[in-house]
């Protein structure tokens, strides 16, 4: 493995001969570079900015024939004062919190225990890979059977060490909870992947050196594994952050934002703002704060990132 | 003391393995619990007690799923990934190509590459309002187009910076003899490097494929009958059919063999693509 390699390209020595034969070349470079340049701004780039122009007009499109009219900044700033929102944003940071951090604890285990020797790594690998390559919509309707109150796998289970059922999905207190366990159970492959890979290719000497000073394995850890696999971690993180705010597919199969509104995370209520409520404005002016928390979120990992390239 | 330390050193290994067994039960299970719904008789699979494992095991659920209209369904999965996959793949490659030309101008390289990375990071219901007011004007709802056009637009980054990774890790020599003999860009794309590079071309069709094959919420948005993919289906299942688990297991079954039998293939290559290339396992 190598270091993560973020933004910088490498630059290899330039060979003058060559010169002519590439500068003649850039117009044809540019021509392999048009047509995914040309189609991510029109599809990437134009909805984004419109949803930018939305979120500053109303519209509801539940009137037929309905256009949309200025208004200002009134979006956001009813927004600023809608519970419902603060609500979403409150699940939303408990959801990626809670799930990326259990995900990279366990995977961290999972990874040192697949490293430390074990001669089953290819059925360990391929056991892991059905809950990660599983189609989110089949995790959640999965899951619900496993959850079902009645005949349900979970209670089923505690009822042999005589814990009476639980609601689970239903239940104010333990929906949130529930609906993490399941993202966990399907993400927490991807720390484990790449923490496993990352282990594997840390320097032996620097262990031998440790192993001769008599180090203990959780010194060992400390001072020498952790800090080597720095850049790792972090790309885990990043990665696993942005994907986890992502969340829409197992909510929406799972709860559908309930019980209330207590897993009702931001994408699903954009979701249903704009797509079942048709509050076109309303729901544009909350996609643009979200992104604009996920850009500076992600511009400060991406710092982080480089530095430690450089 | 050394008989000791081994004693110790054996303990320890046994522990080893009966957690990460224990782990690994915890995880495979609801995976078993699955394809084993997906084979019981009758209504095997809501009866409580649960059985754990079927009395008889039996097709019928896949017959069912596979008699009913739920082959265009499948069909239309099948059309959007593959359709999407190739695209993606070919479009994403040439740029990524461009891009590992040392010869453009460095901030060129780097602003394109940032940029790119940034139209991944955004959570897809951002876009999701503007897209469906804009297929909708286009007239395009309830298309395959709509689809394909959509997850295009989210492969393409993914496959853009994996390609980078694999292009960049070819020796440069072997293009510049392909340029003192004379051969055009294209022709030493074609037939030097897109050869060369053929796994990681793979690796990334079929992680471009696995997201087409899953995706839910565009689907969700962009179609209501014509052009209606498999998690659609899957979703309309829970509120219409609740008791029916038997097909509905035996449905997503189905979805995850095509991607296992990929993921499997793409192994190798498995956490460079997890991790957007970043991290070359």
């Amino acid at each position: 493995m190598q270091p993560p390699e973020a933004i910088t390209p490498r630059t290899p020595a330039r060979v003058p001969v060559l010169k002519q034969s590439y500068r003649r070349e850039r117009g044809v470079l540019a021509l392999f570079l048009a047509p995914s340049v040309i189609f991510l701004l029109l599809t990437s780039v134009y909805p984004l900015l419109n949803a930018l122009r939305l979120s500053f007009y109303s519209w509801n499109m539940m009137i037929p024939f309905s256009k949309p009219t200025w208004y200002g900044v009134g979006n956001y700033t009813r927004l600023l004062n809608d519970p419902e929102f603060w609500n979403a944003v409150k699940v939303t940071l408990i959801f990626v919190v809670a799930a990326v951090t259990i995900e990279l604890l366990l995977g961290m285990v999972l990874a040192l225990l697949a490293t430390s020797g074990v001669h089953a790594m290819g059925p360990i690998r391929t056991i892991l890979l059905f809950p990660l390559m599983m189609t989110p919509v089949v995790a959640g309707v999965l899951w619900r059977n496993l959850y079902h109150s009645q005949y349900g796998v979970i209670n089923h289970l505690l009822s042999l060490v005589g814990i009476p059922p639980q609601t689970w999905l239903g239940n104010p207190n333990q929906a949130l909870p529930a609906v993490i366990m399941v993202e966990i159970w399907q993400q927490l492959p991807v720390a484990a992947f790449v923490l496993a890979a990352g282990l594997a290719s840390l320097p032996v000497d620097m262990y031998k050196a440790a192993a001769v000073d008599g180090a203990s394995r959780w010194q060992t850890f400390r001072m020498i594994t952790l800090p080597l696999l720095k850049p790792v971690i972090l790309v885990v993180l990043l990665l696993r952050i942005m994907d986890a705010f992502k969340v829409f597919d197992i909510v929406f199969m799972l709860t559908y934002g309930g019980p209330g509104q207590r897993t009702q995370v931001l994408s699903l209520l954009i979701y249903k703002t704009g797509l079942k409520f048709l509050q076109v404005g309303q729901a544009s002016a909350m996609s643009w704060l979200f992104l604009g928390f996920i850009f500076i979120m992600s511009f400060f990992f991406i710092r982080e990132l480089q530095r430690g390239e450089s | 003391m050394t008989t000791n330390y081994r004693l110790q050193k054996q303990i320890s290994t046994v522990l080893l393995y009966v957690v990460i067994f224990i782990v690994l039960v915890i995880i495979a299970f609801p995976v078993y619990w699955l394809i084993s719904t997906s084979l019981k008789p009758g209504l095997e699979s809501s009866t409580y007690p649960p059985t754990y494992i079927p009395s008889r095991l039996v097709f019928d659920n896949y017959v069912a799923v596979l008699k009913s209209e739920n082959v265009k369904f499948l069909k239309n999965s099948l059309i959007v990934a593959v359709a999407s996959t190739f695209l993606t793949t070919i479009m994403g490659a040439m740029a990524a190509y461009a891009l590992s030309k040392t010869y453009i101008a460095f901030w060129i390289r780097r602003a394109l590459m940032l940029w790119i990375l940034v139209t991944r990071i955004f959570p897809p219901i951002t876009t999701a309002i503007p897209y469906y007011v804009i297929i909708k004007n286009l007239g395009l709802a309830d298309t395959y187009a709509a689809l394909i056009i959509t997850y295009v637009s989210y492969g393409l980054p993914f496959v853009i910076w994996l390609m980078l990774g694999f292009f960049q890790d070819l020796p440069a020599d072997i293009e510049k003899a392909a340029i003192v003999d004379g051969c055009s860009m294209w022709q030493r794309f074609r037939q030097v490097v897109l050869p060369l590079t053929l796994p990681g071309l793979a690796v990334t069709a079929i992680f471009a494929f696995i997201f087409a094959w899953n995706e839910f919420l565009y689907a969700s948005i962009l179609t209501s009958f014509t052009a209606k993919t498999l998690p659609v289906v899957i979703s309309t299942f829970i509120s219409d059919q609740y008791l029916r688990w038997g097909e509905m297991s035996a449905m997503g079954s189905m979805m995850i063999i095509p991607v296992m039998i990929f993921a499997l293939a793409a192994q190798k290559y498995l956490v460079r693509g997890l991790t957007f290339g970043a991290v070359k396992g």
